[in-house]
């Protein structure tokens, strides 16, 4: 615990050059292509769009929280004084900052639903509106309408674009100014901010994921998925900064110490992820109230038990025994082995929340057809059938991540004239 | 050369170690205890004595005193109880999770919020003990071979898992108390020894285990000190949520939600911290700690404080959107009642006490004022007990059956008990103020920047 | 010890004699970074057998004295991972094995209901493993170190700073060694020797007596079980808190001196009977009416009850029949008295035929059928007492009283099945349709 501090060194190369812009045509050819790739073959498969759809609110649930969690260990490093993150915050900026374009490639299924499209959301469909068939959805169906989804999702937009935008904003004036009052001001309004945040990402999770299946509830669904979106999010981070350091950038400043907190938080947040999503097992499972347990009914049994294990061992078990080692954060390969299956894990997880509300059930009253929605019918009729679509779409969408990421990585990487920066640089575990 | 040789005398860097040294250990070696300090022994010591004569007319008589009924069957034993385990949590954060992440600020206040963390547990472990009814077969909980035939206790039940967790707690907490404190006796040993009081030495020597500061014996202790941070952490976050999990795991509206785990931890910091403050204001002024507990120290936990009450509020918001949201007829019975029904006013004192009055700490006046603080910490520590009496006893009180609709009041005997454990807990509080280093020395020397002098890799300073 | 104010130095040196064999050299340093300094140097001299001692951990002193990383961390974690398995083990055998208890359906074996406890294990052993490993790997608890012999040590816990070299090094020699110190800065040096009575170079004796002193008495609860698992005794356990274990009566199989058999039991007895067991009441307990020896079953009911009270057939009695009826007769003979309870429907189910008496089948105008609408109420109630073909008698399960209820019951049941519209009571006629 010292409070050493470093000056930058001298032959530091700190300036982005471009770097930013050839990740963004990196990204920008990665959307593209995987785009047309994944419009064909979500065309292809023939079910009015419905798995196309169903891949692009997985995909686009990843990249959001993504800039989510960035944006809030750049609130918690100004609420509480924080040291290490300093060198590469310009970084974790650059990842908020791609809020705007993630909210833009959001409309995808935004636009969708406004227009009347009703095989993503069963609350967007005729039959919800059907009192005999779903008696305990009528009093929300208002909350969950198209025109008041899309309401509140331009709303988190703006929110989420506007506190990102400002933290960065500021940050790049102090490399102009150096005036330390910057921080001051920042460290009073990440207060506020922090919980306007928390209230917005569980909405965003809410109305996003969790009204999937609309029937089903859990307070603690927001937190859970914010917690698994940080673990990819520090990934995706510690990926970054590996880059640059590849390309000759942050060469002395960044160094394994910092490496090593980035591993802590991925660790921290697979032990509180688990900690979350068991909360929230454990307590449906232990209730065994059937509106409730209807959820997990779905992923405890029948094929989507060997995806709920994959989960357990591959998501948590098996990261967690492995992170907690000094090394297997300290060591490039290592880390960025964690790093990369994790992101994949991140996406696996948001795959098994979102993919088995796929298939609906569907009776007839006569000649009539009745859509009944998700989680019903016999356990043989959901099936894992993951496909080519599901990663295109997923592909796609993170080269819109890069892109939004790489328009921002301009100028300086490293806050210079950030008062903590020495600290930073000077950074050393315990 | 076989005898002492003294080159030089050590220089003036040295000083603010002694200075340290001596602002600690002087709460310990005054002469005589402050006058006030004795009052609030005897004060405390009365409380004590009321909580004792209470325990002992329910353990005589039954648990028929207490006003808990057929249908309100958990009221001010377990409120107490979850308030009390809760207060226990910030000692337990300081000197964990702030450890973990760095906040030098923890040093001054880590011993004495772990000793509270151990006076409070103890203060909680009572309450679900007494209300076994007999507490004399408190042995039944644990897996014992007994001589009625294989029975064994029932780990499906979330009271066996409290069992576990709050053991485990207790225990691990008092390592980590312990441990951290070897140095600092050994510092209370020494300089004992050379004060001539033999008779202390000797006391403080045993519990110091023959330190004697050795860096191979640094190196072992800080690794063992880092894991069992390491430890406390998530034990920190399983005992509160496995005091969640005895309300959420019914079936009971108002008790079964996913949010309580991660909710009930928030607010278990949140009226721990604001303990930590209500007892060491005070006494940080009785004892001149203020070289020691600083303003800045003040300032943080004060914004902690702010923060975790929002988290609070946070939750008491997702609770009511999705009582409404899940359109269960009973649990938005059971929310609306919580604010309307017969015990609004517990509901509305905890909602004014646990999210209005942190807001005062926006303000930076109100940071510097410690009268301000202190009453403000005195609001949220009696908040917080509302938000356990709220859930606990407004749910049980409205159940699904109209029928078993009461109402709860507490008899002279509840309260007997509460403020008797009070009364312990300031008592314990305020022995060890008197007896043990009530700061860790050895940690704040390590803090301090002096800890680096001297070096002669001056270069990488700027 | 000295008992002046030790911010004040020097210490008077202590003479040779008298001391007991060199133990090595302390030097003092004046501050943390001189000290690191210098055990550099010490170790680049090529010493092992040092150590440095400060009222802190002092940063950068493990790479300058080339500490190598402890092993300790591992073997927490195998007692964190030993804590887990072991509380899941605990769970199996306590709940899935030894004691299987059905808990609101849930699996005897049920991990999600395992995790806490299991959790909570692996933290406790891993805590525990952390705390005693620490001191076992630091070869503490050691009151008797010889640098505590000197005066000038006793700051090491205040603002000292200090090197002690062993004189077992194979480097060591007093004169270079403590020449090494002082180049490298040391503002006091003097040799340290272990104590003359070689009793004190060791774990005195007055610990070692109160170690083996307090694990004697620890094992007395164990050995007290022990003995008292492989022993008999008639006496009663000992109960600190007796509850309800004694109460003021006797059993059975309990001594009492007062009868002479020592039995607080005294068993039947010839030529006597219980209070209320003497069923002399032919109507009540038979269901016979007339004079001896010609006796018939009765068609009404009995006056009197054995205690005394008299029988009323009413409201009560027929409330109570139909309670009585519906648990014990309908099974076979339905709700409705038409044999078509449970049972002979599951027959039906399987295939087979098994037919349950038709309670309240009206006689034929020849009078044939209705067997149990013809039966006298003594008939009835003997029928219920004693059984029927193939029905069993249920005077073990159905009290004599109870049994008239329901002979009372069945006789409402055939009234209500064979109702005809003027059964109904005039003011309401008009609503039937």
């Amino acid at each position: 615990m010292s409070a050493l501090t470093k000056s930058l060194h001298p032959d530091e190369k700190y300036k982005a050059g471009k770097l930013g812009s050839n990740m963004v045509k990196a990204g920008l050819g990665i959307a593209v292509v995987f785009g047309i790739v994944s419009v064909v073959l979500g065309a292809l498969q023939g079910d009015h769009w419905k798995r196309f759809m169903y891949a692009y609110v997985i995909g686009w649930s990843f990249i959001v929280s993504i800039a989510i969690g960035m944006l809030w260990i750049i609130l918690l490093h100004h609420l509480c004084r924080g040291r290490w993150l300093t060198v590469v915050r310009r970084v974790a900026e650059a990842m908020t900052q791609a809020f705007p374009l993630i909210f833009i490639a959001g409309l995808g299924f935004v636009i969708p639903i406004v227009a009347g499209y009703s095989d993503l959301y069963y609350w967007a469909h005729p039959d919800a509106k059907n009192a005999a068939l779903n008696p305990h959805l009528q009093h929300k169906l208002g909350w969950l309408s198209p025109a008041a989804f899309a309401l509140r999702y331009v709303l988190y937009g703006v929110i989420f674009t506007g506190m990102a935008a400002y933290f960065a904003k500021k940050s790049r004036q102090q490399d102009e100014t150096g005036d330390p009052k910057i921080s001051d001001r920042l460290r009073v309004v990440s207060g506020p901010a922090m919980i306007v945040f928390s209230f917005t990402t569980c909405a965003l999770a809410f109305d996003v994921l969790m009204s999937l299946a609309p029937k089903w509830y859990s307070t603690i669904y927001g937190v859970s998925f914010w917690a698994s979106g940080n673990i990819a999010a520090f990934a995706i981070l510690a990926l970054i900064v590996m880059w640059l350091r590849r390309n000759g950038r942050l060469v002395h400043s960044v160094n394994e110490e910092h490496f090593h907190d980035i591993g802590k938080w991925m660790f921290s947040f697979t032990f509180f992820w688990a900690y979350t999503a068991f909360s929230q097992f454990m307590l449906q499972w232990y209730g065994n109230m059937p509106e409730e347990t209807v959820w997990y009914k779905y992923r405890m049994f029948g094929e989507w038990q060997w995806v709920s294990i994959a989960i357990l061992v591959g998501y948590w078990a098996f990261p967690f025994v492995f992170l907690m080692s000094r090394w297997t954060k300290r060591i490039e390969p290592s880390l960025v082995f964690f790093a990369v299956w994790q992101i994949g894990f991140t996406w696996l997880n948001l795959y098994w929340n979102v993919m088995p509300q796929y298939d609906w059930e569907v009776t007839y009253a006569g000649t009539q057809k009745l859509v009944q929605g998700p989680l019903m019918g016999s356990l043989a009729h959901h099936h894992v059938g993951l496909s080519a679509v599901d990663l295109t779409v997923w592909i796609a969408l993170l080269g819109i991540l890069l892109v939004g990421i790489g328009r921002n990585l301009t100028g300086n990487l490293i806050p210079i004239k950030d008062p903590t920066l020495g600290m930073s640089l000077a950074h050393e575990q315990l | 050369m076989s005898e002492t040789a003294v080159v030089h005398e050590p220089g003036k860097a040295r000083e603010t170690f002694r200075a340290i040294t001596r602002d600690v250990s002087w709460v310990a070696e005054a002469p005589k205890p402050h006058k006030l300090w004795l009052l609030a022994l005897a004060v405390s010591t009365g409380m004590f004595g009321i909580g004792l004569y209470s325990i002992y007319v329910l353990v005589t008589t039954g648990i028929g005193v207490w006003g808990n009924s057929n249908n309100v069957a958990w009221a001010w034993d377990i409120t107490n109880f979850v308030w009390w385990i809760g207060i226990g949590h910030a000692g337990t954060l300081i000197s964990a999770v702030l450890y973990l992440t760095r906040q030098q600020w923890r040093v001054s206040i880590n011993r004495a919020a772990e000793a509270m963390t151990i006076f409070a547990v103890m203060c909680a472990g009572l309450f679900p003990l007494l209300h076994t009814g007999r507490p004399w077969f408190a042995w039944w909980m644990l897996p014992l071979p007994n001589d009625m035939g294989s029975m064994w206790p029932q780990f499906r039940s979330p009271l066996m898992w409290d069992v576990f967790a709050v053991s485990t707690y207790l225990t691990v907490s008092l390592l980590f108390w312990f441990m951290g404190m070897v140095p600092d006796l050994a510092t209370f040993r020494d300089r004992c020894a050379l004060q001539g009081k033999k008779v202390r030495s000797a006391i403080y020597g045993v519990l110091s285990l023959g330190w004697r500061g050795s860096a191979k014996h640094w190196h072992r202790y800080e690794r063992a000190y880092l894991i069992l941070a390491g430890l406390s952490t998530p034990l920190v976050f399983s005992v509160h949520s496995v005091v969640s999990f005895d309300f959420a795991t019914s079936q009971l509206p108002g008790w079964h939600t996913t949010i309580f785990p991660p909710y009930f931890v928030a607010g278990a910091i949140f009226s721990g911290f604001a303990m930590v403050l209500t007892l060491l204001l005070p006494l940080r002024f009785l004892f001149n700690l203020q070289h020691i507990i600083k303003q800045e120290h003040i300032h943080a936990m004060c914004k902690i404080m702010l923060a975790t009450g929002m988290m609070v509020g946070l939750a008491y918001g997702t609770e009511f959107f999705i009582a409404w949201y899940s359109g269960n007829p009973f649990e938005m019975f059971a929310f609306r009642s919580r604010a309307f029904g017969p015990f609004w006013w517990a509901y509305f004192a905890m909602v004014s006490c646990n999210v209005l009055a942190p807001q005062f700490f926006w303000s930076k006046w109100v940071r510097n004022n410690n009268v301000m603080i202190w009453i403000l910490c005195i609001f949220i520590n009696v908040g917080m007990w509302f938000e356990r009496f709220v859930i606990i006893a407004t749910s049980l009180a409205r159940s699904f059956l109209p029928s078993a609709w009461s109402y709860y009041t507490p008899t002279r005997y509840d309260v007997g008990l509460f403020v008797g454990t009070i009364g312990m807990f300031i008592m314990f509080f305020l022995l060890f103020f008197r007896f043990l280093p009530v700061a860790a020395m050895s940690e704040i020397k390590g803090a301090s920047p002096e800890a680096h002098a001297g070096g002669p890799s001056k270069g990488g300073h700027h | 010890m000295a008992t002046k104010d030790h911010d004040a130095a020097p210490v008077t040196p202590e003479p040779v004699n008298g001391e007991g064999e060199l133990y090595g050299v302390l030097a003092e340093y004046d501050t943390p970074g001189e000290l690191v300094e210098a055990s550099r140097r010490v170790r680049d001299a090529g010493y092992t057998e040092f150590d440095c001692y400060s009222p802190f951990p002092v940063h950068g002193i493990d790479s300058a004295m080339g500490i190598k990383r402890t092993i300790l961390p591992l073997v927490i974690f195998g007692g964190g991972f030993a804590g887990a398995l072991g509380g899941l083990a605990l769970q199996w055998y306590c709940n899935a094995h030894a004691w299987t208890w059905n808990i609101s359906g849930k699996p005897t074996w049920s991990i999600p209901a395992n995790i806490p406890v299991a959790y909570e294990c692996a933290i406790l052993l891993a805590a525990l493993t952390a705390f005693f490993g620490m001191w076992a790997f630091n070869k503490l608890p050691q009151v008797w170190h010889p640098l505590f012999r000197k005066d000038r040590f006793a700051r090491v816990t205040d603002d000292g700073f200090f090197i002690g070299i062993e004189a077992r090094d194979r480097h060591f020699d007093l004169d270079k060694t403590q020449k090494l110190l002082q180049d490298a800065g040391a503002i006091a040096i003097e040799p340290a020797y272990y104590d003359p009575d070689p009793a004190k170079k060791v774990m005195p004796r007055w610990i070692t007596a109160f170690i083996v002193a307090s694990t004697a008495f620890a094992l007395i609860p164990f050995a007290i079980a022990a003995k008292a698992r492989n022993s008999h005794s008639p006496d009663p356990h000992i109960h600190i808190f007796a509850d309800m274990d004694y109460q003021p009566k006797f059993r059975s199989d309990q001594k009492l001196d007062i009868f002479k058999d020592g039995r607080a039991n005294l068993g039947e007895q010839p030529g006597t009977v219980a209070r209320g067991h003497l069923p002399e009441d032919d109507l009540f307990f038979r269901g016979l009416d007339g004079e001896a020896g010609a006796q018939k079953w009765t068609t009404g009911f009995p006056k009197l009850y054995p205690d005394g009270r008299p029988f009323a057939v009413d409201g009560a009695l027929l409330e109570r029949g139909r309670g009585r009826y519906e648990i014990y007769c309908t099974p076979c003979h339905g709700y409705d008295g038409r044999g078509n309870g449970m049972v002979p429907e599951r027959v039906k189910l399987g295939g087979g035929l098994w037919q349950a008496r038709n309670l309240v089948e009206a006689p034929d105008a020849k009078g044939a059928g209705g067997v149990a609408v013809q039966m006298p109420n003594g008939q009835l109630f003997n029928t219920i007492s004693n059984g029927y073909n193939t029905m069993m008698g249920y005077a073990a399960q159905i009290p004599h009283a109870d049994r008239w209820a329901i002979v009372a019951y069945v006789r409402a049941l055939q009234r209500a099945q064979n109702a005809s519209q003027a059964d109904v009571p005039p003011d309401l006629q008009g609503s039937i349709r």
